[in-house]
């Protein structure tokens, strides 16, 4: 595992020398997606946002900005919403959109996993739920979309100051982080339920 | 009578506070998980956490930025009058959190469920959630809970039906098994606080969990040894799995384990649970009937029991 400071654009080889568990901060530029950026995209058949042709860092997060009393965009919050809810449009992002790196939470499927090795892509996630340690490290740069899909489903452009810590948990060797730690946790529940007096093979009685 | 300016200014008190500032006992389960985590990287998420958490309240920030399903609990006194009625008041709610929603205090997170649809003020068909409780008195009791979606959409929250043959090692079966799935990779943002509701039609266990789980002080224990000893036994098994925060690997995977419980048939037990995020949001403040308002750090929803 090693710490690296990563700036956008990011080559190909760097992002195929990360492994997981490696721990990246990211410098750049930025763009956002959640679900209905994705539907709007990729079933309803409407145009890219203009960020993703120039930007291979996507951000997972629907974050809270208002305008200020100048008028000015201001990022009151930030945290990473949960990656595997886009599983159906995951592949196509990183396909369609030539990513490098998702910032999400927890996972992507087998599907995402294949394109994301395939096209030489990472998935990171933070460790922790702290938007109040990130937002200083964030600028809004402008926004697409605001007013056809509302502001956290928006497309919105972020300029990035040293964001992190972020795991990656997808390398583009096929790894995923939570699947070795699946397996200690699987172990785990058998000695728990042996804890509470229940046979790990327990049966329910089929009331359904 | 409690005038409809009065309630409507702490009703937004509340979303406020519930979403920007975490409870002392929140805090303290906090404390005691950062002191006793031996994973590294477990121990500084859960500082980071905690460290962000503080600066929430400093800067009147959301702690989390899906501040979730915007959800009330009323506890009216018996005696309790307010200016324009019942009516008025949820519409002083829904007032409050269209002007949380417009200052940042609560991300517009609430759409339309088939179109996606996004009113951006968190308002429409049965939102706002409402639940009530009667209680002696002439006040009113606010409680505003951000509910989180993580621990709402990925498996932490859900219910099944046990045999009353298959008992406690059903329930707890049940119990185990629904968190081990969903704390894979972290979706429900563990170390959760887990609310269970056991017995009632699906729904009084569900509504059971979900107020065990938000309305129920970290450390505190259900009055009835049989119950207490529910809490105490799943609490130890749940933290042995080593799941840790955000599913990482660590020595708490959750904060508290509550358990409340209703009367019911028989033929087959309802058990539901209720995950509550790591980062635990919740806002209470009590009108009492001469306009005198306290802040409470309990809702103290459960306090009078029969």
């Amino acid at each position: 595992m090693a710490v690296y400071h990563l700036k956008t654009p990011f080559r190909e080889e760097e992002i195929r020398s990360l492994s997981v568990g490696d721990v990246v901060y990211v410098s750049g530029e930025a763009f956002t997606c959640r679900s209905r950026l994705h539907r709007y995209v990729f079933d309803e058949g409407h145009d890219s946002p203009k960020a993703a042709s120039d930007r291979d860092l996507l951000i997972h997060v629907g974050p809270i900005v208002i305008r200020d009393p100048e008028g000015d965009w201001k990022l009151v919050s930030f945290m990473p919403t949960s990656s595997i809810r886009f599983e159906k449009w995951g592949a196509r992002s990183v396909e369609t959109w030539g990513l490098r790196m998702i910032i999400g939470k927890t996972t992507m499927g087998e599907e995402t996993m294949a394109m994301m090795a395939k096209k030489g892509c990472v998935h990171v996630s933070p460790q922790s739920v702290s938007p109040n340690l990130w937002i200083d490290h964030i600028r809004i740069e402008g926004v697409e979309y605001f007013e056809e899909l509302g502001s956290i489903e928006a497309t919105w452009h972020m300029k990035l100051d040293e964001l992190g810590p972020f795991v990656v948990d997808i390398d583009t060797k096929g790894k995923n982080l939570y699947k070795a730690h699946e397996s200690e946790v699987d172990e785990a529940r058998i000695a728990a339920l042996k804890q509470l007096g229940i046979d790990p093979d327990y049966q329910y009685t089929k009331l359904y | 009578m409690i005038p409809k300016e009065l309630y409507e200014d702490v009703i937004f008190d509340a979303i406020k506070k519930g979403s920007t500032v975490i409870a002392p006992d929140v805090l303290s389960a906090f404390e005691e998980a950062i002191r006793k985590e031996s994973h590294p990287a477990a121990k500084e998420g859960l500082t980071k956490t905690y460290e962000s958490i503080l600066e929430s309240a400093k800067k009147e920030n959301p702690a989390c930025a899906d501040t979730g399903w915007p959800i009330f609990f009323f506890q009216v006194g018996n005696d309790c009058v307010l200016e324009g009625g019942f009516m008025a008041l949820e519409e002083a709610a829904r007032s409050a959190v269209r002007r949380a929603t417009k200052e940042g205090y609560i991300r517009a997170t609430m759409k339309h469920p088939l179109t996606g649809f996004d009113p951006g003020d968190n308002v429409g068909e049965n939102v706002p959630g409402f639940t009530y409780k009667f209680v002696p008195g002439d006040s009113l009791t606010v409680t505003y809970v951000a509910k989180g979606g993580g621990s709402e959409c990925f498996g932490g929250t859900r219910h099944r039906v046990v045999a009353f043959a298959d008992g406690v090692k059903g329930i707890e079966k049940f119990v185990i098994d629904s968190f081990v799935e969903a704390t894979r990779s972290g979706g429900i943002c563990p170390p959760n606080v887990l609310g269970i509701g056991i017995g009632g039609t699906a729904n009084i266990a569900a509504d059971l969990a979900k107020e065990a789980a938000c309305l129920r002080t970290v450390g505190s224990h259900h009055p009835s040894p049989e119950f207490r000893k529910i809490e105490e036994d799943l609490y130890a098994a749940l933290n042995s799995l080593g799941v840790g925060i955000m599913g990482i690997g660590g020595d708490t995977s959750v904060l508290a384990v509550n358990v409340e419980y209703a009367y019911t048939h028989i033929a087959g037990i309802a058990v539901a649970i209720s995950a509550n995020c790591m980062v635990a949001r919740r806002g209470t403040f009590r009108i009492h009937g001469d306009g005198f308002v306290e802040e409470l750090d309990d809702p103290d929803w459960f306090g009078r029991r029969e």
